[in-house]
């Protein structure tokens, strides 16, 4: 489906990012978020969206997740005086994956500022998609740089979008497992993490799928471990179903995909066999739920693709087609031999077979229906229906401008009402879940039939509201 | 054609040996070798074969928690047969990274990490499919999941404030948080927008016609108009329709303002072409290391101009010429290589392998070990040769390809590996019991003549292509140091590096009993002249114990009398073999002695006899040559000289009765001084070292201040120590007679009434 609605997009970038140099053989290259900044400019697409230079993230706004030393340990470091930090250096895991390069601090500041900034921008409902390039940092740590990530601008924006929506979804389409953000939201229900990555033998070796949270958080963290030669095909035919179940039960108020580039075909650390329009239909179809979306970087070590792969999602999310033949630009020749914007997949096997891809969506299905169906989210899922056929009409309407005022005023009732039936009655949806979950806990056997009456309970929660969805889910 | 191209991580059976199974590799990297051979580094997949035993339980328990979690229910249906062969199926994970020639490739097969979702029947049902769970480390013997963890608490989560009320307001400024730099709202249209691109190319044009070093640099119309439209212009174009409110004629003008036309210019165009090549020279000594390429080149330019010029000078020509060139040199890096089947014609199989008993004839009656056919085309043996088991072609090609045989074996296979049987399951029986023995000729061919290390866990050195074992870990961190000159920190602030202490041989009376016992055994003759050959301690002790048992206490003393054989004299025998001559000596008047008296003097005797002690011994002058011995530094009756000495003393090959060996003058004092340590009633104050070393077995026996025996190895020696003078020793010393100080210089056990404290000046040198 090719939306005709236009979205209205934001867009941060900050002309410094592509000067940042992680060091001599490093193959993460802020230098790729400049390429596909080039390219939208040429492609025409720069102008179709709202250009922000983000702010520089304070300390203070960086201490909202990290801890205070840590960020003071990366404010002062530098390469001229890492000798005195050794031991703050080991215990922050800074000097060989994640090294100290010049301008570090100014670099973490740039990304976390384009993040953050661009969550308050959904917030005040300033937009519809918010892209942050130089954001996507998901494996840094409380306390801790990892995976070339220092300072987590995605859990530094969740945070912020955390403000105004009661539940926002995390999605992670990098080829390494999200394990920042998975971390930082492990225990609490009102961020799901959903993470697609490769598993086995690869950094950073978490997101089994047994991991599925813990306390208050347990089923809200989503692991999807994949092995070798992902293609296009395999991935939408686990991504699809996944996201969908997850938006049926969790019914997140705002989303976050954090669009790492590494699962793409021929990526110098990836192992899988993406297309930039395998990897696009995940924007796409996310974008389709019409929520507040922020788009973020991540991975990506190939980076004449990393840069074609983001030009080409910006301009879905934007819903303008662009050419297959890339426009020239300061970096054209980094396309060759073909120059197009498009790359085809290699002839490596696929290890993910349909049966093991269908066992995965299976366990994970189970787990979903773990998920509590308060009453307070009953009555959302039909506001919900509410504003998806509206903005049915607001496509018929004005395709091209931003959504009128009063579809955005709706869209605010709708999120306040959320927001007050779960409030109402003293944590009344926390009670509800454990009330479902003593029912649950067991597994659901057929043959019982008081579990029989349950399930069919569920399927009418699941069901009732929201017939189409459930369907195509099915 | 696709099944025989082989390309980097394709998982693949090789075959190092023409009896075992094959090995499982994953392809790292090929490389072409000068000699046009291929060379694939991969990393190693282990069986469970391949495990040592101590793992294996561990293996199996893992597999058992494994079968409880696991909620498929088609895991309990397993019959014991098919667990049997679902051990062959699970693989072990390693670190560990070695080259084979890419020719020993026999396929590929399929490693994937088993996910508890799946059914372990769908890797049985399909050929050449493997799983591991688990990662093996060689070097460390561990076995361990490979998962990361979430951790939990308040340390790694993030604080979660409550969603703002209505109402509440969030007090920060945002104008503060971003700054507008575009907006698609405006009333240009698309064409507008072009139209005034093109505009500020062409002011770009001009405005490098007017500037001179431009007009320099661009000495053609063409090129000023390519250098004018690079995106710095774009951007600084888009960025001035913003800036004047999308105001195209306030745009326009502010192109060409009164100072002259806008001139935009990226690093590419700032660089002259000093520093350029100047840039490129740096490139070429230090790499990408740009802040040293500053520092060193370009000091004048910021690092990031010099990154922003590296990554556009990557799009020229002189960069696409450099990468052509190291495209060349990564040719010999390969993708992918083409292997074709590999078909060892029937005849050499027959000859290598061996049909039983060398003929195509099996033997009658043995039929195959796995399955129990009777009928193959082709046998192969297979087992410890003198057992002469056999498979039929279908099940040597799963035992060359899953390291077991099909059905577990009936039969126990003797040997030395039945001990282990009991501990494995049932299902898992006999044919690896077979194992051992092969992994020991495979891994271990450098302990294998001493089948007792198999259990024991001997520290390996980790550097690739080392892997030399050693008992000792602080051996181990010595090899590091002179082999490879890394430093391994033990526990112990001790230096690595030490000197090697003297040591001397201290035989027990048991020794001694021994070398009398085993005589024919210990061939000490034979080992005195081949040094270097090894003997068989365990099998002389165990012989010794054996002819010791019956005999009495009495006995075994007068085992420990020395005898001394009565050969007779050396002049006797010459004599007597001259005599046993048939015909008279001759001896020629020049070989006949001269008479004492006739033996001419000379007039000067330059070394006159010193005279004789009633003793008959010979008294010499003594010689204080060495002034040193009145100098600090080695103050008898202290420990230190005690230390010194020691290092002297090797009297290597000396045996037990050394004390009776005294003929020689020259040795005599050492002797005396080594048996009182021995003995350990001599009295010497300071710590005394005493290592026994029977071929190649070193021992040190430590008799320290409170006389105890410590064993440590010889590599642990003491510490070096030297004495360090102070005003009080120094006056403490001058209080000494001279006879007193050579006394104590010659007994330096002696303690020193005068000297109070003195042991506290001993310093260890660390």
């Amino acid at each position: 489906m090719t939306t005709a609605v236009k979205k209205k997009v934001c867009y941060y970038y900050d002309s410094d990012i592509g000067n940042y140099y992680y060091g001599q053989g490093h193959p993460m290259k802020p230098h790729r978020i400049r390429m596909t900044h080039n390219l939208l400019l040429n492609y025409g697409l720069y102008r179709k969206m709202e250009i922000y230079r983000p702010h520089k993230a304070t300390a203070e706004e960086m201490t909202k997740f990290h801890s205070d030393e840590y960020i003071r340990f990366l404010r002062s470091i530098r390469p001229d005086n890492m000798s005195e930090y050794n031991k703050q250096m080991q215990r922050f895991n800074v000097g060989e994956d994640c090294p100290v390069f010049d301008g570090l601090y100014e670099f973490c500041q740039l990304s976390g500022g384009g993040s953050v900034a661009a969550a308050v921008k959904l917030n005040k409902q300033a937009a519809d998609i918010c892209i942050n390039w130089g954001g996507g940092l998901h494996h840094a740590k409380k306390s801790e740089a990892s995976g070339f990530c220092y300072v987590n601008d995605i859990v530094l924006g969740i945070l912020e979008l955390l403000k105004y929506h009661q539940r926002v979804l995390y999605i992670d389409i990098d080829v390494h497992h999200g394990d920042g953000v998975e971390e930082a939201f492990y225990t609490t229900d009102r961020v799901m993490t959903v993470s697609f990555h490769k598993y086995g033998e690869y950094f950073p070796g978490t997101g089994d799928l047994r991991d599925i949270g813990a306390g208050k958080g347990k089923y809200y963290a989503v692991n999807i471990p994949l092995r070798d030669g992902m293609d296009d095909d395999s991935y939408e035919s686990i991504f699809v179903p996944i996201i969908t179940k997850v938006m049926e039960t969790f019914q997140p108020n705002a989303v976050v995909l954090q669009c790492g580039a590494d699962s793409l075909t021929g990526d110098r650390l990836g192992c899988f066999n993406l297309t930039v329009k395998g990897h696009g239909k995940c924007v796409e179809f996310v974008k389709k739920y019409n929520l507040p979306f922020l788009m973020v970087g991540g991975g990506g070590y190939t980076i004449r693709n990393v840069s074609r792969c983001w030009t080409y999602e910006t301009s879905v999310a934007l819903g303008t087609e662009i050419a297959n033949e890339l426009p020239y630009n300061d970096y054209f020749e980094y396309f060759g031999p073909d120059f197009k914007l498009h790359i085809s997949p290699s002839n490596m096997a696929n290890q993910n077979t349909p049966e093991y891809l269908e066992k995965i969506k299976t366990r994970l299905f189970e787990n979903l229906r773990m998920l509590p169906h308060a009453p307070g989210v009953q009555v959302q899922s039909i506001p919900e229906d509410g504003v998806n056929d509206e903005s049915e009409d607001e496509e018929k309407a004005n395709p091209d401008e931003r959504l009128p005022e009063s579809i955005q005023d709706k869209r605010i009732t709708g999120d306040n009402e959320f927001s007050e039936s779960e409030d109402e009655g003293e944590g009344g949806r926390r009670d509800h879940r454990n009330y479902n979950k003593q029912r649950k806990r067991p597994r659901l056997d057929p043959n019982d039939p008081a579990d029989a009456k349950v399930k069919e309970e569920e399927k009418m929660q699941c069901d009732e509201p929201n017939p189409k969805t459930s369907s195509t889910s099915a | 054609m696709t099944a025989n191209m082989y390309r980097v991580g394709d998982y693949v059976y090789f075959e190092a040996t023409s009896t075992n199974p094959y090995q499982i590799r994953r392809i790292e990297e090929l490389n072409k070798t000068p000699n046009g051979n291929v060379e694939a580094k991969v990393m190693c997949f282990f069986r469970r074969r391949d495990l040592p035993t101590s793992l294996v339980s561990l293996a199996d328990k893992h597999q058992g928690a494994l079968d409880i979690e696991g909620e498929n229910s088609d895991r309990e249906d397993l019959s014991s047969k098919q667990r049997h062969q679902l051990t062959h199926r699970e693989l072990f994970l390693s670190r560990q990274v070695e080259t084979l020639p890419a020719t020993l490739i026999r396929g590929k097969c399929s490693v994937t990490l088993l996910n508890e979702t799946e059914s372990l029947l769908s890797y049985l049902n399909k050929d050449d499919t493997f799983f591991y769970c688990l990662v093996f480390d060689p070097s460390q013997r561990t076995l361990l999941a490979d998962k990361g963890e979430i951790r939990v608490g308040p340390k790694y989560q993030a604080e979660i404030l409550p969603k703002l009320k209505e109402g509440d307001i969030d007090p920060r400024k945002f104008e503060l948080m971003e700054s507008l730099m575009w907006t698609p709202e405006h009333n240009l249209t698309d064409k507008q927008i072009d139209q005034f691109l093109v505009t500020s190319r062409s002011v770009g044009t001009f405005a490098r016609a007017l500037d001179c070093s431009s007009s320099v640099k661009q000495p053609s119309l063409h090129m000023s108009a390519q250098a004018a439209s690079r995106d710095i212009t774009l951007f600084h174009a888009m960025d001035t329709l913003h800036k004047h409110g999308y105001n195209l004629s306030e745009a326009h003008s502010s192109l060409v303002p009164s100072t002259g036309p806008v001139l935009c210019r990226d690093e590419m165009e700032e660089w002259s072409a000093f520093e350029a090549n100047l840039f490129e020279e740096a490139l070429e000594k230090y790499g990408k290391d740009f802040t040293d390429i500053r520092q060193d080149f370009l000091p004048w330019k910021t690092l990031k101009n010099i990154i922003e010029y590296y990554y556009m000078w990557k799009t020229t020509d002189r960069y696409v010429q450099q990468k052509r060139v190291k495209a060349v040199e990564a040719e010999s890096k390969l993708k992918q290589v083409y292997i074709p089947n590999y078909n060892k014609p029937a005849g050499t199989l027959n000859n290598n392998k061996g049909i039983l008993n060398g003929t195509t004839e099996p033997c009658i009656g043995k039929p195959c070990e796995s399955c129990g056919a009777t009928a193959s085309q082709q046998w192969y043996s297979w087992g410890p040769s003198h057992m002469q088991y056999k498979l039929c072609q279908g099940c040597w090609n799963y035992w060359k390809k899953y390291g077991g045989l099909r059905v577990p074996m009936a039969k126990i296979v003797p040997g030395e590996n039945e001990i282990d049987l009991p501990k494995k399951k049932s299902g898992s029986l006999s044919d690896e019991a077979i194992s051992p023995t092969i992994l020991v000729l495979n891994m271990q061919t450098k302990t294998e003549r001493i089948p007792s290390s198999l259990s024991h866990r001997p520290h390996r050195c980790s550097i690739i292509g080392c892997a030399r074992e050693f008992k000792v870990k602080a051996q181990l961190a010595r090899h590091y140091a002179t082999a490879h000159g890394l430093a391994v920190r033990a526990g112990s602030p001790r230096p690595i590096m030490k000197t090697r202490t003297a040591f001397y041989l201290a035989t027990t009376p048991l020794t001694r009993i021994a070398r009398r016992l085993c005589r024919n055994l210990l061939m000490s003759r034979h080992a005195a002249r081949s040094p270097f050959w090894t003997i068989n301690v365990p099998a002389i002790k165990q012989e010794c114990q054996a002819s010791i048992a019956g005999k009495s206490m009495v006995e075994l003393r007068s085992l420990l009398v020395y005898k001394r054989k009565d050969r007779g004299s050396v002049t006797n025998i010459a004599t007597q073999l001259g005599l046993a001559r048939n015909h008279e000596l001759i001896v020629p008047d020049w070989l006949s002695p001269t008479p004492p008296d006739h033996i001419p003097r000379s007039e000067r005797i330059a070394f006159p006899k010193p005279p004789k002690a009633p003793d008959g011994s010979l008294l010499y002058e003594r010689i204080p040559n060495k002034p040193e011995i009145e100098k600090p530094g080695i103050l008898p009756s202290t420990p230190i000289s005690g230390t010194k000495r020691k290092h002297c003393e090797e009297v290597n090959g000396v045996d037990g009765s050394l004390g009776v060996h005294d003929g020689i003058q020259a040795s005599k004092r050492l002797s005396r001084d080594v048996l009182s340590s021995g003995g350990g009633g001599g009295g010497p104050i300071g710590p005394r070292t005493v290592i026994n070393h029977l071929n190649g077995k070193a021992r040190v026996a430590t008799m320290s201040r409170t006389g105890r025996k410590q064993v440590i190895s010889w590599m642990d020696a003491p510490d070096d120590v030297y004495f360090k003078s102070t005003t009080i020793t120094k006056k403490v010393r001058k209080q000494l007679t001279a006879v007193q100080l050579r006394r104590a210089a010659r007994k330096p056990w002696r303690k020193l009434s005068l000297v109070k404290g003195m042991e506290d000046m001993i310093v260890v040198l660390e």
